[in-house]
């Protein structure tokens, strides 16, 4: 072609290229982004309902999941990713709001059939489910995918709640299983290859969601390779890996066998699935305001520096939603260390603590939380507002009555005590400093003391003699459910049979025969609707014995990318969903 | 004294060199002027700092581009060194005059092969393949004296010992067959007995090159052993310019007369203490005013406050012998008659050997 | 000089020996010796909210319960025979040399280590290449420049770079050539033999950090040692000669004063070859640096003993070859 010709395009091709690194900028050239597309959207509503196939969807994670397999991991997020490649025999529905505190079937065809007694379970698993090879979903690979959550020598990490609530707890795992076909878990029976029983000690209610965890996401005999299976899990979800280099990245792409007709929970729309492992955190943020990756899979929000940029953008704001994360932070009060075994000077504390203070310690309004007055946080299941203590009408703490309580509990001009904390966390250190701050107001002394945070379940907090000895009458703390409901928000925190000697979280050493009773009564209470009434009855009981200071209903800023399809944020997860995604 | 040139080899007139520094402009050498002649040795005689080292530098223009301001004539070989442009300086450097220096440990680089240096200076000034170079450095150390030279060509200079390395040095400076070699100090590093090799080495090299030389030291032995004509230098300027028979026999300047006198000899008495020059050299930023050596010189004082004021001219007192001192001839004579030791019968300092 | 190399190498070894007991006793010995079990010590490869049993599971499979001595005498067998590890069904074989399996994911911690080691390579040998050319050219010309706007100007931007912390740098430039200005897009390492252009684009942010650095540190050395050099005896014995100035600087000059910098370089070098940690945790580089980093926050101690050992072998032959060069720059050294 002629010169002249060569340089139009050539100064055409500039011009492209310098638009599209505009486009690069959020919204700058591009079209006006719909209605749907604001601030909080994804909180109770669907971002870009659509069915457009195509694209790859980037995740970064700032570290590594603690395990790709199934049966290993134990963490919300990747819980969520899981999604993606299993289906386990029960499942949270994929819908915005209220709704995805429901569990609904996935492999089975209906929710568990609990005998008269409350101890058999039985599920019947839907016919031809394939796995990604073409190879059909047995019940015996289900129970099998059970039993490996008992190898906790080889798969250490997964939670433990089948070994608790199943009648064989001795069970050695299938490495160590001696009988045929390894199936050797006596607590679970596989009548036929679409039939699952299982055998509880006791009656639990809310065994449906301990069956949605992903350690019911069946697993052949054959295809598993122990603590090698995670670099290839073999999926029953509408994506398969791809590769996997540890550390660094993993990808997923389409499991032609997936069947969406038996699937409603999840779509199969984007072409591949790019996780990006161990990237700097301030490079995730970065990345999704430029576009150069989609979601941030921790699911925990942008850092700070983001944060502004973000809400003082109305464009980046558009895009970002307000969520609660899950968590409740809160500080323990001991039941047992002097003089707080009294009551009166536990409601001291719930009086005179500064409430705004601890928010904005956790970072304030958008990036801590919401002023916290009870235990159960507003997206879970049974939770009911009330405020005993005054946390939302007089947030700066109420010192008339906290002067009261101390004298009614022989304590008028305060006393000391120690409150302990994760010193690598800086929120929590700064919440010790503003406490300290806010309880001295009153008299109450506090001595300071910080743990590293990965032995303070283990060594100090979490062990009552050490608290004992070492006056520890205040715990800073937080816990997010294993499931939404009640049991799962409050059992391990406020139940009398949960204290443990190591690696304790009812760290204020409640036993109160009353509480412990409503506990018992609500896993024996099969009608739904009905149990949910108790667990505000426990909330209620717990903050009267006023052995819980609730600080914020955690909340995070997250970042959606604008060319995301399908965005929601999902109760349970408390991030967005990641099974529906798609791409523009 | 040789056969007559056209034009003497060198010949340098009213030369100055001074170095602005932040004490002071350094006037290190401060109006000298003198002539070499081809086949003729000349010995620049002084102590530390009198110049004699600027002097050699400034023949080469080693000054150029540096902060010094050279003033006055170099002509060498019919060329103005001072005001040449530095690639015809440097084109001259090494191919008409070449210099070695006092310590050949120094001043060769640690890291090449002595033959490699020597093919260096060769192949600048000459085009030939690096095999004929090869050859011919192996042939100027063997000139020089540095036996198994096809061996020794490919040896680094510290595994030569001093003297072999002096040699050596002497090679890569002759390779060029320069017109014109100053030796700076050349024996000062050497033991006693190298010394001496090294002197007949240069020597016999001179006649047989017929280069002009140019010894700088400051011991008086070696330049009764070589030069023809001397040059006694004392902060930056000629004191006593002569042939070595005159200087020696007749000095004619109290510097020279102290440095005569504090010479260690044989024929002394062991016990007997050495006669230094009372005083040290002058800063060369504040000079003396007037004579400046008359601060150390002891008759000073004869010429009724003349030495203080007025600087002495380098004036004719002998053919072919110059002095600067105020002090006229007929008295330096008495003194010297009287008062100094008279070397003439001196056995350890008869000027000849080696001179012309 | 063989004999010298061989016995550097003998020493190699047992220096690698004791590296790996000093690493082994600060992660093990020390909070015994304070007072931690080894069932504290399990519980922090085991999960959230762990059973004891479970605890106790991980602690028998991990070979916690075992004295110390034994742990450690595995730990040596296994570089040196190799080791079998039972990842449940079957049993799993890590050959020679084997650094036994991650705490955190059981996984064998060599081929991990390995599929580092061309990221930090990259990294380092590439901006090597910078900082040298730069840094020593900038020092020449400065040190031939004394006291010039050029020098003093040269030696301010030297200055910065050396009191410029790399994550600050690095940040910096990130946000404008990566973000602001997309001249560097969407940074991931890309493996050389899957797409050179792409490898070279991704890295070039990364070098120039690094670089800007080290070359600051090497155009003081550089100047500073041809100050010295151009002042010594060769050097004027070399204009004697009519040298051109050009092949005095370089030739006589510069080859001189390289020689410490020759030094200086094979620390830096086999330094960064353990791992630019700064450098890797800016741009999110799967390196050495990056993985020394997350092992010590997990207290996975078989990949900190890998990568620590690795880094103390890759800086004791960096010194060996420091060393041989030196034999070979200058020849009045000798072995």
């Amino acid at each position: 072609m002629n010169r002249n010709k060569k340089l139009g395009l050539a100064a055409l091709g500039m011009a492209t290229a310098f638009g599209l690194a505009a486009c690069g900028e959020t919204g700058a050239t591009g079209p006006a982004e719909p209605a749907s597309s604001q601030y909080n959207a994804a909180i109770g509503g669907v971002v870009k309902p659509s069915d457009a196939t195509g694209g790859t969807i980037t995740f970064d994670n700032s570290s590594v999941p603690d395990s790709t397999d199934p049966g290993n991991t134990y963490y919300a997020n990747q819980w969520n990713v899981i999604r993606l490649y299993g289906r386990s025999l029960v499942t949270y529905k994929s819908a915005p709001g209220s709704a995805g505190n429901q569990i609904v079937p996935d492999l089975a065809t209906s929710l568990g059939q609990v005998s008269a007694n409350g101890l058999t379970w039985t599920y019947h698993l839907k016919p031809n489910v394939k796995y990604e090879d073409g190879t059909t979903v047995t019940s015996k690979d289900v129970k099998y995918a059970v039993e490996r959550s008992y190898a906790k020598d080889v798969l250490p990490n997964g939670p433990g709640y089948f070994s608790l609530l199943l009648e064989d707890p001795n069970y050695p795992g299938p490495y160590k299983d001696k009988s045929p076909g390894k199936l050797g878990l006596t607590s679970v029976d596989t009548p036929n290859s679409t039939t699952i029983v299982f055998h509880l000690q006791k009656p639990f209610a809310d065994f449906d969601f301990v069956v949605a965890l992903p350690q019911t996401i069946p697993v052949p005999p054959a295809k598993d390779k122990g603590a090698n299976y995670q670099l290839h899990p073999v999926s029953t979800g509408p994506y398969k890996f791809q590769s996997y280099q540890l550390d660094k990245q993993f990808t997923l792409v389409k499991n032609p066998n997936w069947d969406a007709a038996t699937d409603p929970n999840r779509k199969q729309l984007a072409s591949r699935f790019v996780f990006n492992l161990n990237v700097n955190a301030d490079t995730i943020d970065n990345n999704l305001i430029h576009g150069f990756a989609d979601v941030d899979v921790a699911g925990t929000g942008v850092q700070a520096a983001a944060r502004s940029e973000i809400l003082s953008d109305p464009q980046l704001r558009n895009n970002a939603d307000n969520a609660l994360s899950g968590f409740l932070w809160f500080t323990y009060i001991n039941s047992k260390v002097k003089p707080l075994d009294n009551v009166h000077c536990r409601r001291a504390i719930q009086y005179a603590a500064d409430k705004t203070a601890y928010q904005t310690a956790y970072g304030g309004p958008i990036a801590g939380g919401q002023i916290a007055s009870t235990v159960l946080t507003p997206n879970i299941v049974g939770y009911k507002k009330f405020d005993l203590y005054e946390a939302t009408t007089q947030p700066h703490g109420d010192l008339a009555k906290a002067r009261q309580e101390l004298s009614t509990c022989g304590q008028p001009n305060g006393f000391s005590t120690t409150m302990a904390f994760r010193s690598d966390r800086p929120k929590e250190k700064a919440t010790a400093t503003a406490q300290q701050e806010a309880l001295s107001r009153v008299g109450i002394r506090l001595t300071l003391q910080g743990y590293p945070s990965g032995k303070y379940f283990t060594n100090f907090a979490g062990v009552p003699n050490y608290v004992h000895q070492h006056d520890l009458g205040l715990a800073i703390g937080g816990w997010a459910p294993d499931w939404p409901d009640g049991y799962g928000m409050l059992y391990y925190v406020t139940a009398g049979p949960a204290i443990q000697e190591a690696g304790n979280t009812n760290i204020s050493e409640l036993d109160n025969p009353t509480v412990n009773g409503l506990f018992d009564k609500a896993v024996a209470t099969k009608d739904a609707s009905a149990r949910n009434q108790i667990w505000s009855q426990i909330d209620r009981k717990v903050m009267e014995e006023a052995v819980i200071l609730p600080g914020v209903y955690a909340k995070s800023l997250l970042y959606r990318s604008p060319d995301l399809t399908n965005v929601f944020v999902h109760n349970y997860y408390a991030m967005y969903n990641y099974s529906t995604l798609g791409m523009k | 004294m040789g056969s007559p040139a056209a034009r003497e080899m060198l010949e340098v007139k009213e030369l100055r060199i001074h170095f602005p520094t932040e004490d002071g402009l350094v006037r290190a050498v401060d109006g000298l002027s003198f002539s070499v002649d081809r086949g003729q040795t000349l010995g620049i005689v002084g102590e530390s700092g009198s110049g004699k080292s600027v002097t050699s530098l400034g023949i080469l223009g080693l000054h150029q581009g540096t902060r010094a301001q050279v003033s006055g004539e170099i002509w060498l070989d019919g060329e103005n060194v001072v005001r040449a442009p530095a690639g015809r300086v440097r084109q001259l450097r090494g191919s008409k005059v070449a210099m070695i220096f006092q310590d050949p440990l120094s001043s060769l680089h640690p890291y090449y092969t002595v033959g490699n240096q020597i093919i260096e200076a060769y192949r600048i000034h000459n085009h030939v393949s690096k095999k004929a170079a090869r050859a011919h450095a192996i042939e100027m150390l063997d000139r020089v004296g540095i036996p198994q030279a096809a061996t020794r060509v490919d040896d680094y200079p510290h595994q030569f010992s001093g003297g072999m390395r002096q040699r050596a040095m002497i090679a890569m400076a002759l390779s060029c067959d320069p017109e014109l070699l100053i030796a700076d100090e050349p024996t000062t590093a050497l033991d006693v007995t190298v010394q001496a090799q090294i002197l007949d080495l240069i020597s016999d090299l001179q006649d047989e090159f017929g280069s002009a030389v140019i010894i700088i030291t400051h011991d008086l032995g070696v330049v009764a052993e070589l030069a023809d004509d001397v040059l006694v230098m004392y902060a930056g300027k000629a004191v006593e310019y002569g042939s070595a028979d005159e200087v020696f026999q007749h000095p004619g300047h109290p510097y020279t007369w102290g440095l005569l006198a504090s010479m260690p000899r044989l024929d002394r008495d062991r016990q007997e203490r050495l006669d230094p020059i009372a005083g040290t050299p002058p800063s060369l930023i504040q000079l003396p005013a007037g004579c400046a050596f008359h601060p150390r010189c002891a008759y000073a004082a004869l010429n009724g406050g003349r030495s203080e004021r007025e600087v002495p001219a380098l004036r004719e007192t002998a053919p072919r012998h110059l002095t600067a001192c105020h002090l006229p001839l007929w008295e330096r004579r008495r003194i010297r008659a009287e008062s100094v030791t008279p070397p003439a019968d001196d056995p350890g300092l008869v000027p000849g050997e080696g001179a012309r | 000089m063989i004999t010298f190399i061989v016995r550097r190498l003998i020493v190699t070894v047992f220096l690698l020996l004791v590296v790996s007991m000093i690493t082994f006793a600060i992660f093990f010995l020390v909070p015994r010796l304070a007072g931690q079990t080894s069932f504290e010590l399990a519980s922090q490869y085991v999960g959230r909210n762990p059973s004891p049993a479970a605890v106790r599971a991980v602690e028998q499979k991990l070979g916690f319960d075992q004295p110390l001595v034994v742990q450690y005498g595995r730990f040596v067998k296994g570089i040196v025979v190799g080791a079998h590890y039972d990842a449940g069904p079957d049993r799993t074989y890590c050959p020679p040399p084997c650094f036994g399996y991650s705490f955190r994911n059981q996984q064998p911690v060599w081929p991990m280590l390995m599929s580092n080691v061309p990221v930090t390579a990259s990294l380092a040998f590439g901006a090597a290449v910078l900082w040298l050319a730069g840094g020593i050219s900038i020092g020449v010309l400065s040190a031939l420049r004394r006291g010039t706007v050029f020098d003093r100007g040269a030696m301010g931007v030297a200055l910065a770079g050396v009191s410029l912390p790399i994550f600050f740098t690095g940040l910096i430039a990130l946000q404008l050539f990566s973000y602001k200005w997309p001249v560097f897009p969407d940074l991931h390492y890309v493996p050389f033999t899957e797409n050179p252009i792409a490898w070279a684009r991704n890295l070039v942010l990364p070098w120039t950090t690094l670089a800007f650095l080290y070359a600051a540190l090497y155009a003081r050395l550089t100047r500073a040692g041809m100050l010295e050099t151009m002042n010594e005896d060769y050097i004027r014995t070399a204009r004697a000669k009519g040298v051109p100035e050009r092949t005095v600087i370089v030739k006589h000059g510069l080859r001189a004063a390289l020689t410490p910098i020759v030094t200086i370089f094979g620390l830096d070098i086999g330094l960064l070859l353990g791992g630019a940690v700064l450098t890797e945790f800016t741009f999110s580089l799967h390196g050495l640096g990056l993985f020394t980093i997350l092992a010590i926050q997990n207290s996975d101690l078989p990949e900190i003993l890998g990568v620590v050992m690795l880094t103390a072998f890759f800086v004791v032959i960096a010194n060996l070859i420091v060393d041989i060069l030196y034999a070979v720059v200058d020849p009045r050294v000798r072995y």
